[in-house]
């Protein structure tokens, strides 16, 4: 037997006994605030993973995932404040603070919430799928492609800073109400509220590990290894990078929308350049080649921040950068490479005198 | 018959540099041709272009009838154009088993294989060209231990795996031992029954053995073309590259 880090059958329970723990936690918990903010961590898992697909499976570095987290979010923040507007008083407050007297056409469409929703998740990945089409086809890729990302997400900041008849500036937008759906009212601060990103997760979370299983998943991680050779092999490289990056996206839109249910609020905060490197560390120390790591690694991250980052104020930022140093010198595979390596020891163990084992060892040739 | 391969006064310059000079080679389908030549001929070059690595300054690469002049490399590769490279590119992270199933690329659409978690005849086709390269109870393994000749199996055991019409193998046997160079001169012959091949090789030897038709090519340009006799006895290919041989 190899190690049963790598067995697919074991991930797969790993999975189903990782998602019951979530599951068993509204049923335990009471404190309404803190059920909210355990659901928040959902929502950086939930971008956690789409970094551990794009780079992690895909190779690509991605440092805008802001971009598609902000844009699905700002599109739910649109739906919701439409949903409190009536008939007779059409336009939202800020708007009229800034001195705007009728409903901008980049609003109308919102005044629908199923259309609203429809646009929040579509327009940022149509976004991913155009932008990393374009540059893909390029082939921009590595530091380079970071590079872009980081400047296409500091341009959407700006100009969302910038348009505040239309966006809110810096002040963002503050929804008066929860989110309402099919007659339901999602109070945040419900176990409802929960189970709702609970389940995004975990479709997230399940798609995510069949597409790394799939024979995309399989291209992507040759990518990885050498885009070059792959092209030759009758793979379109831009194809396969252009959908990874998609899919990245698509789940990243998905947690902003969520996250503004469960907070009602967004801003250009949530498109800053720090937010998106968070998601990146979170990958990273999570295990950016493991999904369900990077998930950890969000919870592990923002739950000491949410607690520790009290006690020691400005600090906690100086424990968060030495933690990162030690484990991106250590530990290059995050956390979950310490599980890789204690499985492995314990396979090797138990068939210490197996002849595939003793294969593995054999000394190889020099060239 | 036409040639499936046919590269029509080819042409590519850097800067001002002509590395590839009006260059010309037919490849009859069913044969084995072999590509020699002194360093800096162009031999890799040439590989490059046919492949789309790149763009050719003048010229035109005709294969199986279309014209695949300066399409991008994987759709040359689609077209039915298989290669091995001279420094052996294999996807060193990966198993070899998943080397072997990568370059099984039948369906290469990106949207479609997000679905697809097996292919037909693949266990089959893995389990022949895995006993074949003599890579069995390597399968498991990462790419990236194996040894310098295990590498060169394994890539032209890629290679295989992608059923191309036209296989390129760019200096297949560099870092063999005798016996391996054996079997690869063995298993060349017996793919010459069933595909059309292209060797780009230095050891004259093993050119005896495989090669149908020899082109020799020199400066970019083609120096001699014809059966193995004939290019030894050539007295021009003599002067450039084969004296020099004898005396290395």
């Amino acid at each position: 037997m190899g190690n049963l880090y790598h067995n697919k059958t074991a991930q797969w329970v790993a999975y189903a006994a990782f998602f019951a723990a979530l599951a068993a936690i509204p049923l335990n918990i009471d404190d309404d605030f803190l059920l909210n903010q355990l659901a928040t961590y959902g929502v950086y898992g939930m971008l956690a993973l789409s970094i551990s697909l794009c780079w992690g499976f895909g190779g690509i570095l991605n440092l805008g995932q802001g971009i598609a987290f902000g844009l699905g979010a700002y599109g739910m923040a649109m739906t919701m404040q439409m949903q409190t507007q009536t008939e007779s008083n059409p336009i939202p407050p800020f708007m009229l603070n800034n001195s705007l007297d009728y409903l901008p056409l980049l609003w109308q469409p919102f005044q629908s919430t199923m259309l609203g929703l429809i646009l929040a998740v579509a327009v940022p990945t149509l976004f991913c799928a155009i932008f990393g089409g374009i540059m893909f086809r390029a082939r921009v890729s590595g530091p380079f492609f970071a590079i872009m990302t980081l400047a296409m997400l500091s341009a959407f900041y700006t100009i969302i800073l910038d348009r505040q008849p239309y966006t809110g500036g810096v002040n963002g937008i503050t929804p008066p109400s929860p989110f309402q759906f099919a007659g339901i009212e999602v109070d945040p601060y419900s176990p409802l509220a929960y189970w709702c990103v609970f389940f995004a997760l975990l479709i997230a979370a399940v798609l995510a590990k069949l597409i790394t299983q799939s024979w995309f998943g399989l291209v992507t991680q040759a990518i990885r290894d050498d885009a070059e050779r792959v092209r030759f092999l009758g793979y379109s490289v831009a194809g396969y990078e252009t959908m990874i990056y998609t899919v990245a996206g698509l789940i990243a839109s998905v947690a902003g929308c969520l996250w503004v249910m469960l907070v009602q609020y967004v801003s250009p905060a949530q498109l800053d350049v720090g937010f998106s490197l968070s998601m990146v560390i979170w990958a990273a120390i999570g295990g950016r080649l493991s999904l369900i790591g990077s998930i950890v690694g969000a919870f592990v991250i923002q739950g000491a921040q949410s607690y520790l980052g009290d006690t020691f104020l400005s600090t906690w930022l100086l424990i968060l950068g030495a933690f990162f140093i030690v484990i991106v010198r250590f530990l290059p595979n995050g956390l979950s490479s310490l599980l890789e390596a204690a499985l492995g020891l314990l396979s090797t163990r138990k068939n210490g005198a197996s002849p595939e084992q003793s294969n593995g060892t054999k000394p190889v040739p020099a060239e | 018959m036409p040639g499936l391969l046919e590269i029509h006064n080819l042409s590519k310059s850097f800067d001002t540099i002509k590395v590839i000079d009006d260059f010309s080679l037919e490849v009859v389908e069913g044969t084995l041709c072999c590509l020699v030549g002194p360093n800096g001929a162009g031999k890799t070059t040439t590989m490059d272009l046919i492949t789309g690595r790149i763009k050719p300054t003048a010229g035109r690469v005709v294969f199986a009838g279309q014209d695949i002049t300066g399409l991008d490399e994987h759709v040359i590769a689609r077209a039915g154009i298989g290669r091995k490279f001279q420094v052996p590119a294999v996807l060193r992270d990966l198993t070899v088993r998943q080397n072997l199933t990568v370059a099984y690329s039948r369906q290469t659409n990106p949207f479609w294989n997000l679905f697809r978690f097996r292919a037909p005849g693949l266990d089959q086709k893995l389990d022949e060209i895995a006993t074949l390269a003599g890579l069995t109870d390597r399968l498991n393994e990462r790419a990236g231990i194996l040894s310098h000749g295990e590498t060169q199996w394994l890539e032209i055991g890629m290679v295989l795996m992608q059923e191309p019409r036209l296989m390129l193998m760019d200096e297949p046997i560099a870092g063999m031992t005798e016996s391996e160079i054996e079997k690869t001169a063995r298993i060349f012959r017996a793919l010459r029954q069933t595909t059309t091949l292209i060797v780009v090789e230095h050891d004259m030897g093993f050119v005896r053995e495989i090669a149908d038709v020899v082109t020799v090519m020199h400066m970019g340009s083609l120096l001699a073309r014809g059966s193995i006799q004939e290019i030894e006895a050539n007295p021009r290919v003599r002067d450039v590259y084969l004296g020099e041989q004898e005396a290395a």
